[in-house]
C-alpha cells in the first residue's frame, strides 16, 4: 500500500510538497493519500514531515514489473 | 468498611485514569511506531488524563472529600498535577526529539515548522493551551502571594484557579481531537466525558457556593477594613 | 438441466471477484481505454504569465546552481519546478559529492581525467570530465556554507541562497513545452498542479535542469523523472545524445518497488563528499548473468554471491577488473545519484531494472556544442542529468560525480545563459502561438475519452523493462520493441485522457517516456557493437574503427525521428 497512513496530520502542506510524484494532496486542511498508485516509496514525505505523522509500508499498490525474478 | 471504600475509590481512579486510556489505545488502530515513539505518546495521553482527573482530586468531588482528608487530596492533586503539567509543557518538544535518532528534518526544523503553522486551528488552539498551562502552573506555584491580592482571597484564587483549568482543558481538548494521533472516536468521547463530568463537578461546587457569596464577600471585605 | 460443464465460466463468485478488482484498477486511473469523467471545469482554466531573463527549468542540484548563477551574474532569473526544490528527482537521493581537492590528491586533473578515459573507452567528453575536476571544490564549499553537508534534506540547505537572493521559485509546476521564435529560445509552458491553471513563461535564455528519466521503474526513486526536458527540447530541434547508455542498476525480489527500504539507510544518510575513485562499475554485466544463468541470487540478500566465471559477457577493461563494489558501500554516490554499490550493483540484489529507462548519469540529454553547456537551439542550454555531456562516459567511472557534475555544469551553464540574455532581445511570442501551446497543454482534459495514462505507462514498462529488450539487447528483439513503441507513439500518446491536473502530468510524462523509448532502441539498434554500458549479443565485441563516436538523435522537418554519429572527442557540426 505504499504511503499507509497518516495519523496526526497538522496541515503544513510539507509532505505535499516534498513527494515527487505528487501522491499527496490536501483535504479540508488535513493531508490525504490522493494518489497511492503512484508512490515510489522513497519516504521523503515521512522524513519532511514534522510530526512524524507518516507510516509507510513496502508493498506496491498496483503489480510491478520487473525484467527477470 | 472505611477502608476498603478507600480502596474501592483508588482502584476505580486508576482503572478510569489510567486503564481506560491505556485500553482505548490499544484498541486504536494507529500504527505502531518505535518503543520510545509509542512510549512518549502514551505518557502524553496518560498526562492529559491525569490533567482531566484534577477535576475528581478536588474539594469538587464530594465522594473523595468523605472518603480522604482534604490535604490527602490536595497533596495528590499537587503532585500528579506538577507531573502532568511537566510532561505537556515538555509534549512540543517531545513531538519532535526522536528526529535526533534518524534521518529526515532536524528537530529544531521541525518544531519551528510545528508551531509556526498558524493557519491550522489545531496547532493555534495547542499554542494557546500550552500558554494557559504554563500561567496555570506558575500562578499555583505562586499562590501563596497570589492569593491575598485576590478580592475574595482564597475563593476568589478558586475562580481564577477554576477558570485556567476549564480554559485550558477545553483549548486542549479541541486540539487533541483536531490533531491527535490516538485521539480516534473512542478516546474522544472518554475525555469530553471526563471532561464534561469535571465541568459539572465544579459549576455545582460554585453554584452551591453562589448564594453565599455576597455575605462571604462581606465578610471578608469587612475584615479586611 | 444443463450441466455446468463449462470449465472455463467464470463462477459468479470469481465474476464478482474480478469486477471488483477491474473496479479498484479504474479507480487507480489504470484502466485502458475509458470515458473521461473530467474533474474540472476545463473552459474556466486561466492562464498565467511570467517574463524573465534567464528560466531555469528544475529544482535539482543543477537548477541550483544554475539559478544562483545565472543571478549573480546579471540576469534576472526564475526558477520553475514541477516539485519542491531540493526535495524532486535524483537529488535527494545522491549523497556522494565528488571533490577534486589538489591538496590532498596524489595525481593531477590530468590523471583524473586520463583514468576516466581509460575506464569510459573513450566514451566520457574529456573537456567536460576535467571541467568536473577544476569546479567541484568551489561548488562543495558553497554547499557547505549552505549547509548542504549538514542534513538529510536539501529543501533548507537550497533555500538559503535562492531566499537571500529573493529569486522567484515556482514549485508544482509541470513544464510540457518549450517555446522558439525566430530560430532561438523565447520561453516556456506548462500548468500548476496545485490549481486550474497553465503557466506561461517569456524568458530570452532557459536552462534546463531537468534530470534524466526513466520508465518509472520499480526500486530507484525516478518516478518524476520522465526525460521532459530532452523531449520539449526535442521537439523544438535540439539535439539528443547517450539513449544506447544502460544505467543497471537492480533491487531486491521481494518487494521491488520499496526504494528506501532498498537502499538500506543511504536515502537517510547526510550528504558528505569523496575524492578521486575510479571504477568500471557496469551493472550490465548482473543482467547478463541472469540471461544466461536465470536468476543470479535467487537466494536472496545475505545469500552466497556468485563467483564462477560466464562466458561471454561485457567488456571490462584489465586495469579495472576485479574492483567489485565494496559490500556495504561507502558514503561515495556512484555517480552521485543514488550512490553506493549496495542493493544497486551488488549481485546479492535479486532483480535487475531498477532503474529502467535510465542511461549512465551525465550521459544522456542535449547534446553540448561548447564546453559552456549550450545546446544547438540558440539560448537553450541544459545541465546536469539533462545534459548529454559525457562527463563520465557511458560508464560509471568516479563515485560521487553526478552530484558534483551536476553542480559544476549548472554554474556553468548558469553564467552562459546569463552572459547570452545579457545581449539577447526580449522575446516576442504572438497571442495566437500562446493559444495553441495551452490548447495543446489542455487537450488530454477535453477528451470525452481515451487511454489511462497510468495503463499506457505499465504497457511501455513491460514492452521495455524485460531483461531481454534494453539489456542484453538484440537487433530482432529491439525491432519487435519499436514496433510497440511506434503504436503506443501513434495510436495511444494523441489519445491520453486526464480527469485532472495530477493525470495531465501523468499524460504528458507518458509522451515523454514513449518517446524516450523510441530514441533509446533506435540508439541501441544504429550502435552495432558492444561499449561500456551498451552491449549487444548480435555485436559483443568492441569495434573501435567505427564506434569511436556518440549518436546524435534529432527531429527532421518531417517529424521523423533522425540518427547520425559524432566522432568522440569533436564537437557537433
Amino acid at each position: 500500500m505504499t504511503i499507509k497512513s497518516i495519523n496526526g496530520c497538522i496541515g503544513c502542506e510539507e509532505c505535499v510538497k516534498s513527494c515527487p510524484c505528487d501522491v499527496i494532496r490536501m483535504e479540508r486542511g488535513k493531508a490525504v493519500i490522493a494518489y497511492p498508485a503512484d508512490c515510489q516509496i522513497c519516504h521523503l514525505c515521512r522524513m519532511y514531515c514534522p510530526v512524524d505523522a507518516i507510516e509507510m509500508a513496502p508493498e506496491k499498490s498496483i503489480p510491478v514489473i520487473v525484467p527477470w525474478g | 468498611m472505611k477502608l476498603s471504600a478507600r480502596t474501592f475509590a483508588i482502584i476505580a481512579g486508576v482503572a478510569i485514569f489510567v486503564g481506560l486510556p491505556l485500553l482505548f489505545y490499544a484498541l486504536g488502530d494507529a500504527p505502531r511506531r518505535t518503543i520510545l515513539k509509542e512510549a512518549l505518546s502514551i505518557l502524553t495521553l496518560l498526562a492529559f488524563t491525569m490533567m482531566l482527573g484534577q477535576f475528581f482530586l478536588a474539594r469538587s468531588n464530594e465522594t473523595l472529600l468523605s472518603l480522604f482528608r482534604p490535604p490527602q487530596i490536595q497533596k495528590v492533586h499537587k503532585v500528579i498535577a506538577y507531573t502532568a503539567i511537566g510532561v505537556i509543557f515538555l509534549h512540543p518538544a517531545l513531538i519532535v526529539l526522536p528526529r535526533f535518532l534518524e534521518g529526515g528534518i532536524r528537530p529544531w526544523d521541525a518544531f519551528v515548522t510545528m508551531i509556526t503553522d498558524w493557519g491550522n486551528l489545531g496547532i493555534v488552539l495547542g499554542l494557546v493551551a500550552w500558554g494557559v498551562m504554563v500561567v496555570l502552573g506558575v500562578t499555583v506555584f505562586f499562590r501563596k502571594n497570589l492569593i491575598p491580592r485576590f478580592t475574595l482571597r482564597y475563593r476568589g484564587w478558586r475562580y481564577f484557579h477554576g477558570a485556567l483549568a476549564v480554559s485550558f482543558t477545553i483549548l486542549a481538548l479541541w486540539h487533541s481531537i483536531a490533531l491527535g494521533r490516538h485521539t480516534d472516536l473512542a478516546m474522544s468521547v472518554f475525555f469530553v466525558t471526563l471532561a464534561l463530568l469535571g465541568f459539572a463537578l465544579l459549576a455545582r461546587l460554585y453554584w452551591a457556593a453562589a448564594p453565599k457569596k455576597p455575605s462571604n464577600a462581606l465578610i471578608s471585605g469587612g475584615a479586611a477594613t | 438441466m444443463t450441466a455446468p460443464n463449462d470449465a472455463t465460466a467464470p463462477t459468479r463468485r470469481t465474476f464478482l471477484a474480478l469486477s471488483g478488482a477491474t473496479a479498484g484498477l479504474a479507480s487507480l486511473g489504470m484502466a485502458a481505454w475509458a470515458q473521461n469523467n473530467v474533474e474540472i471545469d476545463v473552459d474556466a482554466v486561466t492562464n498565467t504569465t511570467h517574463a524573465t531573463d534567464v528560466l531555469v527549468i528544475g529544482g535539482g542540484m543543477a537548477g541550483l546552481f544554475a539559478a544562483v548563477k545565472a543571478h549573480d551574474a546579471g540576469a534576472a532569473t526564475m526558477i520553475v519546478s514541477k516539485g519542491r526544490l531540493g526535495s524532486s528527482g535524483l537529488t535527494p537521493f545522491g549523497k556522494g559529492f565528488f571533490v577534486f581537492d589538489p591538496a590532498t590528491e596524489t595525481g593531477t586533473i590530468g590523471d583524473f581525467v586520463a583514468a576516466v578515459s581509460r575506464s569510459a573507452l573513450g566514451t566520457n567528453n574529456p573537456v567536460y570530465t576535467r571541467q568536473l575536476a577544476e569546479h567541484s571544490l568551489d561548488r562543495a564549499r558553497e554547499l557547505t556554507d549552505w549547509g548542504f553537508f549538514d542534513q538529510t534534506l536539501a529543501n533548507r540547505p537550497f533555500m538559503r541562497p535562492i531566499t537571500e537572493r529573493a529569486i522567484p521559485l515556482l514549485e508544482r509546476v509541470v513544464i510540457t513545452h518549450l517555446i522558439k521564435e525566430d530560430g532561438r529560445i523565447a520561453g516556456a509552458a506548462g500548468f500548476r498542479l496545485d490549481a486550474e491553471e497553465t503557466v506561461t513563461i517569456r524568458a530570452k535564455s532557459v536552462i534546463l535542469c531537468t534530470g534524466a528519466g526513466g520508465f518509472k521503474p520499480n526500486g530507484f526513486p525516478l518516478g518524476d523523472l520522465t526525460h521532459d526536458g530532452s523531449i520539449m527540447a526535442y521537439q523544438i530541434g535540439a539535439k539528443i545524445t547517450g539513449k544506447e547508455w544502460n544505467d543497471g542498476h537492480s533491487t531486491r525480489s521481494t518487494n521491488p518497488a520499496a526504494c528506501y527500504d532498498g537502499w538500506g539507510d543511504m536515502f537517510e544518510r547526510i550528504p558528505s563528499t569523496n575524492g578521486v575513485e575510479v571504477h568500471h562499475d557496469l551493472g550490465v554485466d548482473i543482467n547478463y548473468r541472469a540471461y544466461m544463468t536465470g536468476n543470479p541470487v535467487a537466494g536472496g540478500p545475505g545469500a552466497e554471491q556468485p563467483t564462477d566465471e560466464i562466458a561471454g559477457g561485457p567488456f571490462v577493461p584489465e586495469e579495472f577488473k576485479n574492483r567489485a563494489p565494496p559490500e556495504g558501500g561507502g558514503p561515495g554516490g556512484k555517480g552521485g545519484a543514488p550512490g553506493g554499490p549496495p542493493p544497486g550493483f551488488s549481485p546479492g540484489a535479486n532483480v535487475g531494472g531498477a532503474s529502467a529507462g535510465m542511461a549512465i548519469h551525465k550521459s544522456e540529454g542535449l547534446v553540448p556544442v561548447d564546453d559552456r553547456c549550450a545546446s544547438n537551439i540558440p539560448g537553450l542550454y541544459a545541465a546536469g542529468d539533462a545534459l548529454g555531456s559525457h562527463m563520465a562516459g557511458g560508464i560509471y567511472t568516479q563515485i560521487g560525480s553526478s552530484l558534483a557534475g551536476s553542480a559544476v555544469q549548472g554554474a556553468i551553464a548558469g553564467e552562459a545563459a546569463a552572459e547570452y540574455a545579457g545581449l539577447a532581445d526580449t522575446p516576442v511570442i504572438p497571442d495566437a502561438r500562446i493559444a495553441e501551446i495551452v490548447a495543446e497543454i489542455l487537450a488530454p482534459l477535453r477528451r470525452e475519452a481515451g487511454y489511462g495514462p497510468a495503463w499506457v505507462t505499465q504497457t511501455l514498462q513491460g514492452i521495455m523493462i524485460p531483461n531481454f529488450v534494453l539489456y542484453i539487447k538484440k537487433g530482432t528483439m529491439m525491432q519487435a520493441a519499436l514496433a510497440y513503441v511506434e503504436e503506443l507513439r501513434d495510436h495511444h500518446a494523441p489519445m491520453l485522457r486526464a480527469a485532472n491536473m495530477h493525470e495531465l502530468r501523468l499524460a504528458f510524462e507518458t509522451r515523454n517516456m514513449i518517446l524516450s523509448a523510441e530514441m533509446k532502441l533506435r540508439a541501441s539498434l544504429m550502435r552495432t557493437e558492444s561499449r561500456c554500458s551498451h552491449y549487444r549479443l548480435d555485436y559483443p565485441e568492441l569495434d573501435d574503427e567505427n564506434w569511436r563516436a556518440w549518436i546524435n538523435i534529432h527531429q527532421s522537418a518531417d517529424g521523423s525521428m533522425q540518427l547520425e554519429k559524432q566522432p568522440f572527442d569533436a564537437w557537433p557540426i
